[in-house]
């Protein structure tokens, strides 16, 4: 071969090169995107409408935008949280199933008189989802089982526990449909008027306000660092590697139970088998796409919750499944996460001159 | 033997296969220091492709080598990502279980739940003198066959031969390999590429053998099973034999149990593949015997101008 591809590191990046790759992945990425929804008929000259009008241009867009993104954040903030201390949390979705079970279970054992019994839901929500991430991290710290798998297989496992209780304890006995009796009015967070979205948004907006102090300003966002970048160092200097490493997990279970509260108290109204459907990709694309960073993630989760929106609107339209949304998603951060390539390397091509033909010289022989 | 348990030990092979299949494909992969955590989503793929090209009157044929094909697409994205590009590998596969899973179930949507013949027997009347069981245990489908026969080839090729002892000396140390003349990037294009095609035919397995319909999602976490399996056999197709039996062994008694009209919980039964690949995993971290099994350059991208 003539030409030889050479990828070298650079040392210093400068800051346009970052905003232009990831301009530059994103819009590369919403023309695959483009290229696919036209492959499978949808007109290229309704995409504008559906992503750009249909999305943030009217109001039943806007609120179903908005409402899906409160979710779509807080999940997200609980991979991006992981992902600053390396640890892959794949398994939001079995988390917000367990902060949902955990708050449906305050509820439905009506613990605690009606005025607390909001506030014992958000934390009961926590303490579920917090349980089910760190039961990863304890398997990750003390027995070195790999936390991508094993975060993944607990989401199955939650699933499978929320259906038993679905179709089991908790069915509601008036119609027998698989799902819990609507909660009381004092168990669902307010909506504003008129709208879907609701009061969760709070819940979200100091989520994101408390992950930012801490990632930025406190000792524990610190030492997250050193870990990240270094175990093995940061255990030689005597930072506690596995309890930042047991408390990041916990945490962000935690944020992910907060998640699955936030659906069945500002959304459902009562435990349903639709609530954790879908948020294991698009949580891991917005904390990429967001760089981990907490506000990052909240404008990354608003664009994607308009994906979500736009998708909606092409499955009623185009019948085009469920999984539409989550291809796009895939080619997204699939050229996001490629043209970084181009910031952390430089890349030149060489041309490899052929090689001379050396003479040997043969024993016995004259030159 | 013709009760219960001779139902179940018969069911065996057909449950354990794909795993095997799929275990023998990540194992060739991670032994060239190629961890592809997209197995989820290339298993899908082949399993879609299989039944569409059924469902277009193609022959069984066609639709195992489809199978592999689209199997093969996915894992050319795969290797583009995260060999030649040096993207981390955990990201670059987690991207691809989510193409794989998304994309199968946009192009599988016209042809979902809707049943095909399947891939039958090799020998049907062969074993007719023998007991049920044993005859139900030994008459398969030629991709069964073959996903027992594999796990010895390959670790053949990885143990006795040269391509092989390059392929592993690429995942264990790949400066030196370099350094000794091995083209680490080729060989581990190759071994992702070769694992892809085995990976598709565990999907077309589960497709054409297992379900013999194609229903969105319904890989259900098997790809990620085999991914932990690759752990638990420690990175050798021969003790992935009696991972994937194990395994198979499991998942064989759930239909057997919701059939057996014994009044049993559903969902909790149905955990159990999923919580005792936990376990597997857990107990298989803790010894010394898996770091000395594990590939040392094992997710690790390797790159001459860059210092290690």
């Amino acid at each position: 071969m003539p030409y030889r591809l050479v990828l070298s590191p650079r040392l210093a990046v400068p800051r346009w090169l970052t905003a232009a790759t990831l301009i530059g992945g994103i819009v590369f990425g919403l023309f695959c995107c483009a290229i696919f929804l036209i492959a499978f008929g949808v007109p290229a000259s309704d995409l504008g409408n559906e992503f750009v009008l249909y999305v943030f241009g009217n109001s039943a867009g806007l609120d179903q935008t908005l409402t899906r993104a409160i979710s779509l954040t807080l999940v997200s903030m609980s991979v991006a949280l992981c992902l600053r201390i390396r640890f892959w949390n794949i398994g939001v979705e079995g988390q917000l199933w367990m902060g949902a079970l955990a708050a449906t279970a305050v509820s439905i054992y009506q613990i605690g008189p009606w005025f607390l019994r909001m506030p014992l839901m958000i934390v009961a929500a926590m303490v579920g989802g917090a349980l089910w991430c760190g039961l990863a991290a304890v398997a990750k710290v003390r027995l070195r089982a790999d936390e991508v798998i094993t975060t993944l297989l607990l989401n199955y496992v939650a699933y499978l526990l929320a259906q038993d209780l679905l179709y089991g304890h908790w069915r509601n006995q008036a119609d027998q449909f698989p799902t819990t009796p609507i909660f009381p009015k004092f168990e669902q967070l307010p909506n504003f008027g008129g709208w879907h979205l609701h009061y969760g948004v709070f819940i979200a907006l100091v989520v994101v306000v408390f992950c930012w102090w801490l990632c930025r300003y406190s000792r524990f966002g610190l030492l997250s660092k050193a870990v990240a970048e270094n175990r093995t160092a940061s255990r030689a200097l005597g930072i506690p590697v596995a309890r930042i490493t047991l408390t990041t997990a916990c945490l962000a279970g935690a944020v992910s139970g907060l998640a699955g509260f936030s659906i069945i108290s500002g959304e459902e109204h009562k435990l349903t088998q639709f609530v954790g459907n879908d948020f294991i990709f698009p949580s891991i694309a917005i904390a990429y796409l967001g760089r981990a960073n907490p506000i990052g993630v909240l404008i990354a989760a608003l664009a994607v919750a308009g994906l979500y929106t736009a998708g909606d609107s092409l499955k009623a339209f185009y019948q085009l499944p469920d999984t539409v949304v989550v291809t796009m998603e895939a080619f997204l951060l699939m050229t996001v996460a490629a043209f970084d390539v181009f910031v952390r390397y430089r890349i030149s091509i060489l041309r490899q001159r052929p090689k001379a033909p050396v003479a040997v010289p043969v024993e016995g022989q004259k030159a | 033997m013709n009760g219960f348990l001779g139902d179940w030990i018969g069911a065996i092979p057909v449950f354990a296969a794909p795993y095997l299949l799929a275990t023998t494909g990540l194992i060739i992969n991670e032994r060239a220091g190629v961890m592809n955590l997209g197995a989820e989503g290339i298993m899908s793929m082949g399993a879609v492709a299989a039944v569409i090209a059924m469902l277009s009157g193609l022959g069984l044929p066609a639709a195992i080598l489809l199978g592999c094909v689209a199997a093969v697409g996915m894992t050319l994205l795969f290797a583009l990502l995260a060999v030649v590009l040096r993207l981390e590998q955990v990201l670059s596969g987690l991207v691809i279980f989510a193409f794989g899973v998304g994309l199968s179930g946009v192009i599988g949507d016209s042809f979902a739940n809707q049943p095909i013949k399947a891939l039958g027997p090799v020998f049907p009347s062969a074993f007719a003198g023998m007991p049920r069981w044993l005859a139900h245990l030994l008459d398969q489908d030629p991709l069964t066959y073959f996903a027992f026969i594999l796990p010895f080839i390959v670790w053949w090729v990885m143990e006795r031969t040269e391509l092989g002892l390059r392929l592993r000396s690429v995942g264990e140390n790949a400066p030196a390999a370099d350094a000794a003349g091995v083209n680490v990037m080729a060989m581990r294009i190759g071994a992702v590429l070769v694992g892809g095609i085995v990976l598709g035919l565990a999907g077309a397995h589960l497709s054409l053998v297992g379900s013999q319909v194609w229903v969105t999602g319904m890989v259900s976490g098997r790809g990620w099973i085999a991914v932990a399996l690759v752990t638990f056999s420690r990175w050798n197709t021969l003790r992935a034999i009696g991972a994937a039996v194990l395994f198979g062994a499991v998942q064989a008694v759930i239909p057997l149990l919701l059939s057996s009209g014994l009044h049993v919980p559903i969902y909790l039964i149905q955990m159990m593949p999923y919580l005792a690949t936990i376990a597997v995993l857990a107990a298989s971290g803790m010894g010394r015997l898996r770091a000395s099994a594990q590939p040392e350059d094992l997710a690790r991208p390797f790159l001459r101008e860059e210092r290690r």
